[in-house]
Parts: C-alpha cells; sequence; structure tokens
C-alpha cells in the first residue's frame, strides 16, 4: 500500500532534534526514516542535520546513526554497507542511508557520491537542500539560485546576491547511470515520501534530491516553510522528477520522468518576494530568471513528460 | 565589578545587547569591560545567555557569569522559579512582560514592555535595546550618553535613530516605573540598587515566599475565548511508539553504549521552551486527515484517543511552535495561542474545575 499521512508509521525515529523551529531539512530526514524503519542506519556528514542530532549526551536518532567526515557520506555509507554484508549482519530491511545538506553534496562530497554511484554501492543517498551552507551561517553553495543573498554573495548597490546559477545535481548524478534518482519537495510530502519508498526497495546506488527551506536563512516566515517548499514546484523554479537507470528501466540511456507537469505555473515574483534572501533583485532580473524557467520547462516537456 | 546576565532566544539579540552595554559603559573614564555569550548547538529560538562585566580594572576572569547584578530576561517565558538563585543580593531582575510588577510578588523583579516599546518605533518587536535605556535608570556607573554612542559607533547606521529613540523611551518607562514602586514601597530592592544604597530592604526579599513568575494567577485573563480555552486539555497521552524517550536519571555511560539500534535515542532536554506560541486544535473542526503530524518538523503531533474516540494531540515537551501545522490544515481547526495566554487559561480553568468540585 501506498504510503500517505495516514498509513506512514507512527514511529518516530528523528525527535526531540535541536534544529530551528519550521526547519525543512528536519522534516526531510524525519519523514525518510518513517519510510525506511528501524533498521536503516543513517550516516550524516557536518551540517545541520548533525549538528542537531547528536548533542552529548543527547541522541535524537532512534536509528543507528553516525556523523561522516564532510567529504565522505557516500564512502562512509559504502563502507557501513560492505562491514554489515560481510559480517552477514545486513537484513533485508536494513537501507544504508546518508543525509547531507546541499554544500555537503553538491560541492565537498561529490567525489565521494560519484565513486559510490561508479561502484553501485547498494546505498540510498538524499541530498536535503536548502539551498545554502545554513548551519555555518549561511554561505553560498554552488546549489544557491541566481539571485540569493547570503553572507557571502551579500545583495549590495550593484550585485543583488548570488551570481552563478545553481546546478544541476539531479542531472549530474543520473548521468552516471545510476539505478535510480529523483527530484522532491518537503512541499509535497507525499511525492518524497513515494520516492523513498521506491528508492527503499532498489537496490545498487539511489539518490533523492529534496527541497527543504530554510527559515533562518531563507528569510521567510517559520510557518510557511511547507508553502514556499510548495511554491518553489508551483512557481516552475524546482521540478519533481525521476530517472530510471538502465538495469531498472531497460533503457541503455535510462529514462527521465516528471511527476509533476503543471499546465501553468504561478508567479516566480511572488515566490521569490516571499523570502528575505531575493528582496534586492530588480524586475529585470526577476524576468531572467522566469526566461530561463520557461527555457528549462521547454526542453523538459520535450525530453521528460 | 558589575555583572549583568542576559537570557534571551537565539535571533533577539542578547548577545548584541551585552556588547553594547559593555561598550557603553567602558566610554567612561578608567572603565573596563567584557562581553561575551553562551549557547550551544541548538538553533534559532533556543535558550541562550550572554554576560558583560564592567569594572575599574582589565577583567580577567573570562568565564561565565553565576551570580549578577542584573539578570536581564528577553523573553518572560524563560523567567522560570529558581530565578533568584542568578541574582546577587540587592539585585535586579529586569524582564520583558506587559504584566503589572505587582503581579510578581517580589519587589526584586521589575518588568518593561520592551516588545511593546519597540514595535512602537520598529514596527517589530526587538527588545534588547530596551534595556540598555532601563540599565541607564537604574545604575549610576551606565550614562544615557554613553549608550547612544556605543549605538552608533556598534550598530549600523540605518538603525542608529531608531535605537537611539528606543532607549529615549525605556528611560522615560525605567524612570516611571521605578518611582511607582518607590512610591508604593513594594520595589525596595529596584529602588535601593538605583540609589547605589546598602539595600537594606533586600534581606527580607530574598526571604520572601518564591515569586509568582511561572504561572500568572488564576484570575488573570487570558484573553481566549472559552471555547479555545477548553480545547488546551490534550485528549491524551502519545501511544506506545518507537520514539526517542526523555531520559530523566544520570547518565550511566555503561548502559549508553549498549543501548543501540532503535532504542539508541537518549533525550535529555524538552524543547518545549522554544516555543512562544501553542497548537490549539479544535476537535469539532478537525477530519483526522493528519496532514499535521504528518508535515510536523518535529514529530509533536501525535494520534491519541480519549473517550470521545481519536483526536490528534500535541507533545507539548517538544512542539517548537513553528505553527507548521496551522499553515496545512486546510480545515482550519488548528489555532496558534500564545504561551502565556494558554497558562494562565489553563490556570483558571483549573480554578473552575476546583470550585464545581467543592460544590459538589
Amino acid at each position: 500500500m501506498a504510503l500517505n499521512a495516514k498509513t506512514i508509521s507512527q514511529d518516530e525515529f528523528f525527535f526531540g532534534h535541536k534544529a530551528c523551529a519550521g526547519c525543512g531539512g528536519s522534516l526531510a530526514v524525519r519523514a525518510a526514516l518513517k519510510v525506511l524503519g528501524p533498521y536503516a542506519v543513517a550516516a550524516l556528514p557536518a551540517g545541520c542535520m548533525s549538528a542537531v542530532g547528536f548533542n552529548f549526551p543527547q541522541l535524537s536518532f532512534a536509528n543507528n546513526a553516525m556523523i561522516t567526515p564532510f567529504a565522505a557520506t557516500a564512502a562512509v555509507l559504502s563502507g557501513i554497507e560492505a562491514g554489515l554484508r560481510v559480517q552477514g549482519k545486513k537484513p533485508d530491511d536494513c537501507t544504508v542511508v546518508g543525509f547531507a545538506g546541499d554544500g555537503g553534496t553538491a560541492d565537498i562530497g561529490l567525489q565521494a557520491l560519484s565513486g559510490a554511484i561508479d561502484r553501485n554501492d547498494d546505498v540510498l543517498y538524499i541530498c536535503y537542500d536548502n539551498e545554502a551552507y545554513m548551519n555555518t551561517g549561511i554561505q553560498k553553495s554552488s546549489l544557491t539560485p541566481f539571485g540569493a543573498s547570503t553572507t557571502t554573495t551579500p545583495a549590495g548597490a550593484n550585485v543583488h546576491g548570488c551570481l552563478t546559477q545553481k546546478k544541476s545535481l539531479f542531472e549530474i548524478v543520473a548521468a552516471h547511470g545510476i539505478p535510480y534518482a529523483a527530484t522532491a519537495s518537503v512541499g509535497y510530502l507525499s511525492d518524497f515520501v513515494r520516492k523513498v519508498e521506491r528508492a527503499r526497495d532498489i537496490r545498487g546506488t539511489r539518490y533523492i534530491h529534496v527541497i527543504a527551506p530554510c527559515p533562518t536563512g531563507w528569510g521567510c516566515p517559520v510557518d510557511s516553510m511547507v508553502d514556499v517548499a510548495r511554491d518553489i514546484v508551483d512557481c516552475g523554479l524546482w521540478y519533481l522528477a525521476e530517472y530510471e537507470g538502465p538495469s531498472v528501466s531497460g533503457l541503455p540511456r535510462g529514462r527521465f520522468t516528471l511527476s509533476r507537469n503543471p499546465k501553468t505555473f504561478t508567479s516566480v515574483a511572488d515566490y521569490l518576494h516571499s523570502q528575505g534572501r531575493f528582496k534586492a533583485l530588480s524586475d529585470e532580473e526577476i524576468a531572467q530568471i522566469e526566461a530561463a524557467r520557461d527555457e528549462t520547462w521547454t526542453y523538459l516537456r520535450e525530453h521528460w513528460a | 565589578m558589575i555583572e549583568v546576565l542576559w537570557h534571551g532566544r537565539g535571533g533577539q539579540g542578547a548577545f548584541t545587547a551585552a556588547r553594547l552595554l559593555g561598550a557603553a559603559a567602558s566610554l567612561a573614564e578608567g572603565t573596563y569591560a567584557l562581553a561575551f555569550p553562551s549557547f550551544g548547538p541548538e538553533r534559532r529560538g533556543a535558550p541562550m545567555r550572554a554576560f558583560t562585566k564592567i569594572d575599574a580594572a582589565p577583567i580577567g576572569d573570562r568565564s561565565a557569569v553565576e551570580q549578577a547584578d542584573y539578570v536581564v530576561y528577553l523573553d518572560e517565558t524563560l523567567l522560570v522559579p529558581g530565578w533568584e538563585k542568578e541574582l546577587k543580593p540587592g539585585g535586579v531582575v529586569l524582564v520583558n512582560s506587559t504584566r503589572d510588577a505587582s503581579s510578581f510578588r517580589d519587589g526584586r523583579i521589575m518588568p518593561i514592555d520592551a516588545d511593546g516599546i519597540s514595535s512602537a518605533v520598529l514596527g517589530r518587536p526587538i527588545p534588547n535595546t530596551v534595556f540598555l535605556g532601563a540599565l541607564c535608570v537604574l545604575d549610576n556607573a551606565l550614562t544615557r550618553e554613553n549608550v547612544e554612542e556605543a549605538i552608533r559607533g556598534y550598530m549600523p547606521a540605518k538603525l542608529h535613530a531608531k535605537n537611539v529613540a528606543i532607549v529615549a523611551a525605556a528611560v522615560e518607562a525605567a524612570t516611571a516605573a521605578l518611582q511607582a514602586s518607590q512610591a508604593s514601597g513594594s520595589g525596595t530592592a529596584a529602588g535601593d540598587a538605583a540609589a547605589a544604597d546598602a539595600a537594606p530592604g533586600t534581606a527580607a526579599a530574598v526571604g520572601a515566599a518564591s515569586a509568582e513568575v511561572a504561572a500568572p494567577s488564576a484570575g488573570a485573563a487570558s484573553g481566549l475565548a472559552p471555547d479555545v480555552a477548553r480545547r488546551l486539555v490534550q485528549p491524551g497521552p502519545r501511544p506506545d511508539v518507537r520514539i526517542p524517550a526523555l531520559c530523566d536519571e544520570a547518565l550511566d555511560p555503561a548502559v549508553f553504549a549498549r543501548t543501540t539500534c532503535f532504542r539508541a535515542g537518549h533525550l535529555v532536554a524538552k524543547n518545549a521552551g522554544w516555543r512562544n506560541l501553542r497548537p490549539v486544535i479544535d476537535r469539532d473542526a478537525c477530519t483526522m486527515c493528519l496532514q499535521c503530524e504528518f508535515h510536523c518538523p518535529d514529530g509533536a503531533i501525535y494520534r491519541a484517543s480519549d473517550g470521545a474516540g481519536q483526536a490528534v494531540a500535541i507533545d507539548l515537551d517538544f512542539c517548537k511552535g513553528c505553527g507548521v501545522c496551522a499553515k496545512v490544515c486546510r480545515f482550519g481547526a488548528i489555532d496558534m495561542v500564545s504561551e502565556q495566554a494558554a497558562a494562565s487559561a489553563l490556570a483558571s480553568l483549573a480554578a473552575l474545575d476546583e470550585k464545581e468540585a467543592c460544590v459538589r
């Protein structure tokens, strides 16, 4: 049976943590662990979720969980999986899962992730993307979108925020021919939960990239975290998609599918204006962001729909 | 040495105030100051402390202040029983509160409506610099001119005028509060501290019955509608699920090492103190769609059952009051209610129930 709000486990495996009120990342970890169950083994690099989950003597994970070096999430996942398997201690319902932020995935941990996919190790890697290094105080990562003000790309009179574009990590991962990859958003939590469930039941390396707003870093009200995560999808600046690699789809180059293909988009300007980090953007820049969105969707609809 | 202990929440500006206070004090000839914060890995909204030390000689002791001349609470919910242990004899507690001084029943506590004063100038409550104005009134070591100069020296230029205005309003409010307490004769400690006296009245105050800090009196009006107040009562405990449990015994490393695999969760602290608002569920409007439980970042919503059937309940030990549940509820069944209003409404409910029991 498909998991939803009513059928998902009532057990809490990530609980009592010290994340900010209204934290999107903690919602992603909590929901994923409910799908994976008590035998999942989690590994987290330096980042918000490890900082708020492990405060000795407090431990907010009911699963086995450990902290990895910043660059080594995927390598540690490979090691845990191999270790459990060699010792004969890996039951079928044990998922080895990593939770890393956008910086720990797209910048610092990218080579380890690429290596794990290359070896096709049987691990699930979940990137909770809050679009900057939030744990250390909001510095730009390579997944920070154009126009976002961070402490290292501050909005000033001439430059209004981040000058680079958000890297398409989902496509980079898919280009490895990984068995399964998906994008999601905590604003469409049922879709995320469904993808975690699907990934749980596939063998080989799996990757899920979930948008997880950070009210502190994004400059939005704490209670609107889920709404903002929904808006980013509805306005077309983030897409929900899946990639099934050759081993799953049977196609030599794999298959991309859009999980959601909205006929019309909500306003990009409204989405950007709902957050403090975009407040310096000019109308021209907003039009530029909108044009880039349209170009992306023309491609997506042509090739993935 | 004058020591000031600041209690605030991450994001409220307690450290900024501590630093500005030190900067202001050090502008006086031959005065030295030190300011530093103390917080763990917790996040925005979590309780934190900051310290200011002021002395006539360079300060070598960089440890946290255990007992202070002034203890400032930027958030009233942080003022909990045991507060007096942090106060030196003759010390004064300043608390951000709209309550009347007499409702605290302890002359050492001086409430200031810092949220109101700062909102009037800034349009939103940022209470920290209000207390700089209040401290000018209470302590001769600090002058308003020096506080204003510190603001100009350490805050961004666009904030200067507004914060100077806040300090002016705070000086006025604190002067009025002080005069009122001296007139009534109840606020002995605050009055004495201001006069830099030997504080003859404090011994009595120290021995007095503990002040009423955590729960406002039962008679206080909560401002909540009676039907909303009724909903504050939780339908039942969490069902037996696997969840990291709150452990109150001291940590035994041997036990800790053996409790791996889904009993590993080990919690020693509640997150309840982070909250200024609490969700209150209207069972009549609730359809049990469970979207609130599904979307709670803290897993603080659970299904409970009581005589009236199944219901959604809030784990108030771990709810941080973010309000995501109220926003995702499509049926408008969740209201966010201020903690203070909830506490006083619950107290009046308890009093009412007691009265009914007596009648019966």
